[in-house]
Formats: C-alpha cells, sequence, structure tokens
C-alpha cells in the first residue's frame, strides 16, 4: 500500500502542489487526470524523489520518508521499491534493448549476469519485443522504445510502477501498442499510477481515478462514478472537453 | 648550402631517440591534463561554492594565454615559492632537485586541464538529463548512474575534441626546448646544427610530428566507430 | 633568475610591454588576412571537386595541421629560401618578419579551409533547395542565401583562430622577431625579476585575447540578427539547433589545446 500525506512542492514562489493526499492498495490502477499545469506529473515525480517535495511523507508499505528531512539512503531505498515509465522512454541510448533491461538487474539488484540476461529476454519477449533485443534505442520507433522501457520498469519487480504520460510523445498509430501492453501488465495485477491524457484508456483500466487541478486533488474514485456522475463542476467541464476528442482509445 | 634529400632519412634515424621523451611528456599532461579536466568540470557543473568560482577564473585565464607563458612561468615561478616554502619550514628540498623535464610535466599539465575541462564539460552537458534521471529511477545511485550511463555517453560525444586536444599537446611538447628538454624539436636542432642542415633536419622533424598526428586521428575514428556504434539510425 | 619578488616590476613591466603589442597584433592581422586567402584558395577545389588540385589542397591542410608551428617556423625559414634558389629567386634578404607572417598564414590558411568546408556543408540543404524553388540560379542561392549563413557560423570558428594565432605569436621570438614574448625575455636581463616580467607578458595577452573574445561576440550578435526575428516558442529550438550545428563545426575544426 502506498500513502502520500500532505505532499507540498514549490519551484521558486510557484506553488505547484498544494498538500497532496492518497492512498493506492496494493495491485490498484490508478490514474490521474487533469489539465496541463495542475501538478501530476510533478506528484508523479515526487513519488520516486525525481524532484523534492517540500513537505509531506510518503510511505510505502510499512518503509516511509519524511519529505521534510529525508536521508539519502531513504531516497535511495524509495526508488528501488518504485519505477518509471518516463513520457521521453529515456533509454539508455548506449545500451540495447536487452542491456537496457538488464541494467538495473545487475548494478542495482546485484543478479548474476546470465539471470538478468534469462530476465531480460524473457521481460522484452512480453513486451512483444523478442526480436529486438540487440537493437540499439536509435534503432527503434518509439512505440517501440517505450515498450523496453516498460520492461526496464517490470524487471525491477517494483512495489510500484509510475507511468509519467507514456504515450505523449508517440505518433498517434504507435500509442495503441503502448497501451496494449500497459493494459496486460495491469490485468496481472502490479500496481500503477498512470498520469495519462487518454481518457478512454483510464476508464478502461484504471480502478481508481484522482482528478487533479491547481495542484489539489479536486475529485477521486471509482472511474464509473468519475466518468459517469462527477460530483465536482471542475471535473464535468474537463471531461466533456476530453471524451469528445480522445480519439486514439481502444 | 645545398639540398640533401638522403639527409632527412639520416635525420630522421637521429631523431628517433627523442620520440619517447615528446611521448612521454604528451602522455603525462594529457592524463593529468583529463583528471584536473573532470575535477573542474564537475566542480563547475555542481556549481560547488568558491571552487567553481576559481575553476572558472583558472580556465580564463588560461585559454586566454599562450601555453608558453605557463611554462616560463612556473620555469621561474616555482622555484621562487618552492624554495621560500622550504626556506621557511626547513625542508631540504631545494628547486634546483626538480628536474628540467618536471617544469613541463607541471606546466603542461596546467595548461591541458583548462582546455580539457572544457571539453568534458560540454561532453557531460550533450547527455540528455532524462538518462540521469532514468538511472535513478531504477535505483542507481548517483556515482552508478554517473559511471555507467552518463560518463560513456559524455565520453563518445567529446570524443573528436578530445582527439584534437591531444594532436593540440602533442604539438605544445615542443615548447619545453626552453627549458633545456630535449623532445623531438630539440633534437632537430642539434642534428640540423651539427651537420649544418637545418631544412633537412627540420624536414625530418616534421614529417615525424606529421605521422605521429595522423596516427592519432586514426586511432581516434576507430575508437569513434566503435563509442558511437549506438547513434548509427536504421533499423536492426 | 632568482630575485626577491616585486609587485612594482609587473606594472613596470607591463607598461614596458605594451609598445610591443602593436608588433604582435600586426603579425596577427597579416597572417590572418593572408589565411584567409589560402584557405579559401584550398578550400575551392575541395567544395567543387577538381580532381588533382583536390588532392593538393587536402595534403596541405594535413600538414599545416598535423605539424607544430614551431617547426613550421623553422622548416620554412631554413628551407624556402633554399628550395626558392633552386628556381633562381634570392629571398634570403627577406625581414625575418614577412617569414613569420607567411607561416603562421599558410598555419591558419589550414585551419581557414577546413572551417570553410565545415561551415558550407552546415548550412542546412534545405536552404539551397528553398533557394531554388524561388527561382535563384546556383551563383545566386550561393551568394544570397548559402554565404551569409556560413558567414554566421564561422564567426566563432574565425574568433577561436584569430585568438589562437595570437597565442601563436609568442613563438615568433625563437627567430628573432622582437614581439611580446622575445621583449619579456630581454626586459629582465639586468634585473633579474624573471617572474616580474612574465606575469605582465600573461596579463598582456589575457587582455588581448579578452578583447579580442568580446569583439567577435559582438560581431556574431549582429550576424545572427536574422535568428531572433524568429518567433518565440521555435526560437529556442532554432537557437539549439545552431548551437549544435556550431559544435559539429567546431569539432571539425578546433585547434585544440596549445
Amino acid at each position: 500500500m502506498i500513502k502520500l500525506r500532505g505532499i507540498a512542492k514549490s519551484f521558486g514562489k510557484q506553488e505547484v502542489l498544494k498538500g497532496i493526499d492518497l492512498t493506492v492498495e496494493k495491485g490498484e490502477v490508478v490514474a490521474i487526470l487533469g489539465p496541463s499545469g495542475s501538478g501530476k506529473t510533478t506528484l508523479l515525480r515526487c513519488i520516486n524523489y525525481l524532484e523534492k517535495p517540500n513537505a509531506g511523507e510518503i510511505s510505502i508499505d510499512d518503509f516511509s520518508v519524511n519529505c521534510r528531512k529525508p536521508a539519502k539512503k531513504d531516497i535511495h531505498l524509495l526508488r528501488r521499491k518504485t519505477a518509471m515509465v518516463f513520457q521521453q522512454y529515456n533509454l539508455f541510448r548506449h545500451k540495447t534493448a536487452l542491456e537496457n533491461v538488464m541494467e538495473g538487474l545487475v548494478v542495482v539488484k546485484k543478479l548474476p549476469k546470465e539471470e538478468a540476461r534469462r530476465i531480460g529476454a524473457e521481460l522484452l519477449e512480453k513486451v512483444g519485443l523478442a526480436d529486438k533485443l540487440d537493437a540499439y534505442p536509435s534503432q527503434l520507433s518509439g512505440g517501440q522504445q517505450q515498450r523496453v522501457g516498460i520492461a526496464r520498469a517490470l524487471a525491477l519487480n517494483p512495489e510500484v510502477i509510475l507511468f509519467d504520460e507514456p504515450t505523449s510523445a508517440l505518433d498517434p498509430e504507435l500509442v495503441g501498442e503502448v497501451l496494449a501492453v500497459i493494459r496486460k501488465i495491469a490485468r496481472e495485477g502490479i500496481t500503477m499510477i498512470i498520469v495519462t491524457h487518454e481518457m478512454g484508456f483510464a476508464q478502461d483500466v484504471a480502478n481508481h481515478i484522482v482528478f487533479m487541478e491547481g495542484g489539489l486533488v479536486v475529485e477521486e474514485g471509482p472511474p464509473k462514478v468519475i466518468f459517469q456522475a462527477p460530483k465536482e463542476e471542475r471535473t464535468r467541464q474537463f471531461l466533456a472537453r476530453y471524451t469528445s476528442d480522445s480519439a486514439y482509445s481502444i | 648550402m645545398q639540398l640533401d634529400l638522403s639527409f632527412i632519412w639520416t635525420a630522421f634515424v637521429g631523431l628517433l631517440p627523442a620520440v619517447p621523451t615528446t611521448i612521454r611528456i604528451t602522455v603525462v599532461s594529457v592524463l593529468s591534463g583529463f583528471a584536473i579536466g573532470t575535477f573542474i568540470a564537475l566542480c563547475r557543473m555542481y556549481r560547488i561554492p568558491v571552487l567553481h568560482r576559481a575553476a572558472a577564473a583558472y580556465v580564463t585565464v588560461i585559454r586566454g594565454t599562450p601555453m608558453l607563458t605557463h611554462l616560463l612561468l612556473i620555469y621561474v615561478g616555482l622555484p621562487l615559492i618552492v624554495d621560500g616554502l622550504a626556506e621557511r619550514f626547513g625542508w631540504a628540498f631545494r628547486s634546483v632537485q626538480i628536474p628540467m623535464i618536471g617544469f613541463a610535466y607541471i606546466s603542461f599539465s596546467i595548461t591541458a586541464g583548462a582546455y580539457f575541462s572544457e571539453i568534458i564539460r560540454s561532453g557531460l552537458q550533450s547527455v540528455n538529463k532524462g538518462q540521469l534521471e532514468a538511472a535513478h529511477a531504477i535505483g542507481m545511485t548517483t556515482p552508478q548512474a554517473l559511471r555507467r550511463i552518463v560518463f560513456p555517453q559524455a565520453f563518445a560525444a567529446a570524443l573528436p575534441n578530445l582527439s584534437n586536444s591531444v594532436i593540440g599537446m602533442l604539438h605544445g611538447s615542443t615548447l619545453a626546448f626552453t627549458v633545456s628538454v630535449v623532445d623531438i624539436f630539440a633534437q632537430a636542432e642539434i642534428v640540423a646544427t651539427t651537420n649544418w642542415k637545418f631544412f633537412e633536419a627540420y624536414l625530418a622533424a616534421a614529417l615525424l610530428f606529421w605521422g605521429l598526428t595522423i596516427l592519432i586521428e586514426r586511432l581516434t575514428a576507430l575508437l569513434e566507430k566503435k563509442v558511437t556504434r549506438y547513434n548509427r539510425g536504421g533499423v536492426a | 633568475m632568482g630575485a626577491k619578488f616585486d609587485i612594482q616590476y609587473v606594472f613596470d613591466y607591463f607598461v614596458k610591454l605594451l609598445p610591443y603589442v602593436r608588433i604582435s597584433l600586426i603579425i596577427v592581422a597579416a597572417s590572418i588576412a593572408l589565411g584567409l586567402i589560402f584557405g579559401l584558395l584550398a578550400a575551392l577545389p575541395r567544395l567543387y571537386r577538381i580532381p588533382v588540385l583536390q588532392r593538393l589542397s587536402q595534403l596541405y591542410a594535413s600538414f599545416f595541421r598535423g605539424t607544430p608551428i614551431l617547426i613550421q617556423l623553422f622548416l620554412l625559414y631554413y628551407g624556402l629560401p633554399e628550395i626558392l634558389k633552386l628556381v633562381h629567386v634570392d629571398i634570403t634578404r627577406l625581414p625575418v618578419l614577412a617569414f613569420v607572417i607567411l607561416v603562421y598564414g599558410l598555419h591558419s590558411g589550414a585551419f581557414v579551409s577546413e572551417g570553410i568546408r565545415a561551415a558550407v556543408t552546415a548550412v542546412d540543404r534545405g536552404q539551397v533547395e528553398a533557394a531554388y524553388a524561388v527561382g535563384m540560379t546556383g551563383f545566386k542561392a550561393f551568394t544570397r542565401i548559402v554565404f551569409p549563413q556560413a558567414l554566421a557560423i564561422s564567426v566563432p570558428i574565425l574568433a577561436n583562430l584569430v585568438i589562437a594565432t595570437l597565442k601563436d605569436t609568442s613563438l615568433a621570438f625563437t627567430l628573432g622577431v622582437m614581439e611580446l614574448t622575445g621583449k619579456s625575455q630581454t626586459l629582465p636581463t639586468i634585473s633579474r625579476h624573471f617572474t616580474e616580467s612574465y606575469l605582465a607578458l600573461a596579463a598582456v595577452y589575457f587582455i588581448l585575447s579578452l578583447a579580442l573574445e568580446r569583439l567577435f561576440l559582438f560581431a556574431e550578435r549582429r550576424l545572427l540578427k536574422h535568428e531572433n526575428l524568429t518567433i518565440k516558442e521555435s526560437r529556442v529550438l532554432l537557437r539549439r539547433k545552431w548551437l549544435n550545428r556550431r559544435e559539429n563545426v567546431k569539432a571539425a575544426f578546433s585547434k585544440g589545446g596549445a
């Protein structure tokens, strides 16, 4: 179980997160929705400390980090319990698809190379890239790169995978293959937090929707409630604007 | 004076004993320049208080003055400092014990450090910030991420500039003659004056340096092919 | 060596060195002017792929970039009169300064030719195509579109070269030219305050290269004015593109250490 308490973050004078509370149960798939600049990506990046929150508490099961005075060791531990899939993929450019997946296993988890290779090949097969093990990122399409990114995250066997707008940088025709992979692993009961603009996908895959605006959680609940009978006027407006042009839902 | 083409070969052979000195000066200044440069680049990129200002001043001053002035200053200034300190603290060591080539090593390393730091800095900056984030996200510590992810990519990006600077230091090593070190150039001068055949001796020296330069360029090209393999697009 | 350090001498020598700035700058200006001519002459056969000449200009660039300037100075100083004697031209009475300028000219010309090549090839192919598309001839496309853009790309390269040449002039004393470095070595012969003299020397060079750098930065801003006319959003991208491009050109060209 992941618990966020009072997460706050400012960039200079601008308050981006104004105290966020969020609880994610084990195996839950949470989709964070909201307009640009609502702070959803920043929140996600706070969870693995790529952004340093100014205040609040992050806990995963019985491990917790006090964001006012985090120890280096705790940040490291937090990152080992989480994994992230980036909007810009951020595959290691000088490593092949397989090496990208193996990297964390070998360096962080200290697995022997052969075992890491076996796990890596297995995961790449799972995301449909069994024939691309030795390809470098520059030789892969955006959709393929993102699927390697997902395999890299899965390899670490984390408590939660954070998805930061995983399809925003993709050409429209490549969105489907990535969403299909995310859907597949969602069914396996891995805890996931997804920041996305794909409303149809969120409605379909998530079992918990969080709507954010202006650095605050405006409304949260099961997709049925949020999409069909939102309580807040702002949620309704946002969804009305988006559902009309969410063309790539599958 | 007559041109004596066959003497070029004689001179060439006469220069060979000085080759190790030239190479030693180049290698020492490149290696320690690389170490100094890395330290300076990191100081500046991580904006370490006070140090990063000092580092910036060092780079500007060294790059703004000829390599020869660095050597001359070290040659006359270092003994003043060393002997001054020795007197105050009662060391037995005196500046006359510093071998001549030591002045070249020290001064050229200082020169190289400034140039390398700029190359290393631009190499590091060419690596996308997302690479470091991704490394952190999979649980690497910062030193691990730097060593395994950032440095290899920065090195590949900086390679052409590094090679240029190595060649620059090779050519600069000829300045060592001013502190009476017998490198290839100084040896050419000796061969020239003892045989009264200046053109032939200097031509032999020029050919030797030309060959060494081309060798460095070829080796770089090979290395570049290896380390930038990942950059070539196309479908695998 | 070995007089006690006295800061007063630094100021004293600094002032005494100032008159010799002129001669160093004359060497720089004359040899860069020569270098631009040599460089252009050497670049043309390679840009237009003229058979034999192309190989020759490659050889020229490779030799003058592949050997130390110090050796070039001595090689030409002793060699050129002998070679010219074979065709019955006597230049033994030419002043040393002329040799020095010629050598620095040939040296920088090699770098200029590489720079021109890199700058011209760095201009987007699309720019030429667009020029043809609006009906320009090949000549017009080059003079009106490619050249101005290549020029802007070249400014930082030229700046580097001029400053590098200034620093290289410190070697002219080896042939007996009384420029800044030569003077700095003779000034303290009586006083023995060499450290102070060399500090003053370094200060003069430093101020000169800083001033030159500023000058070129100013020129670059003026030449790059057209970049600022593009709308705000795309400006960041464009600017970055320029920088990248410049980086490549620099890599192909930069003089490295010394």
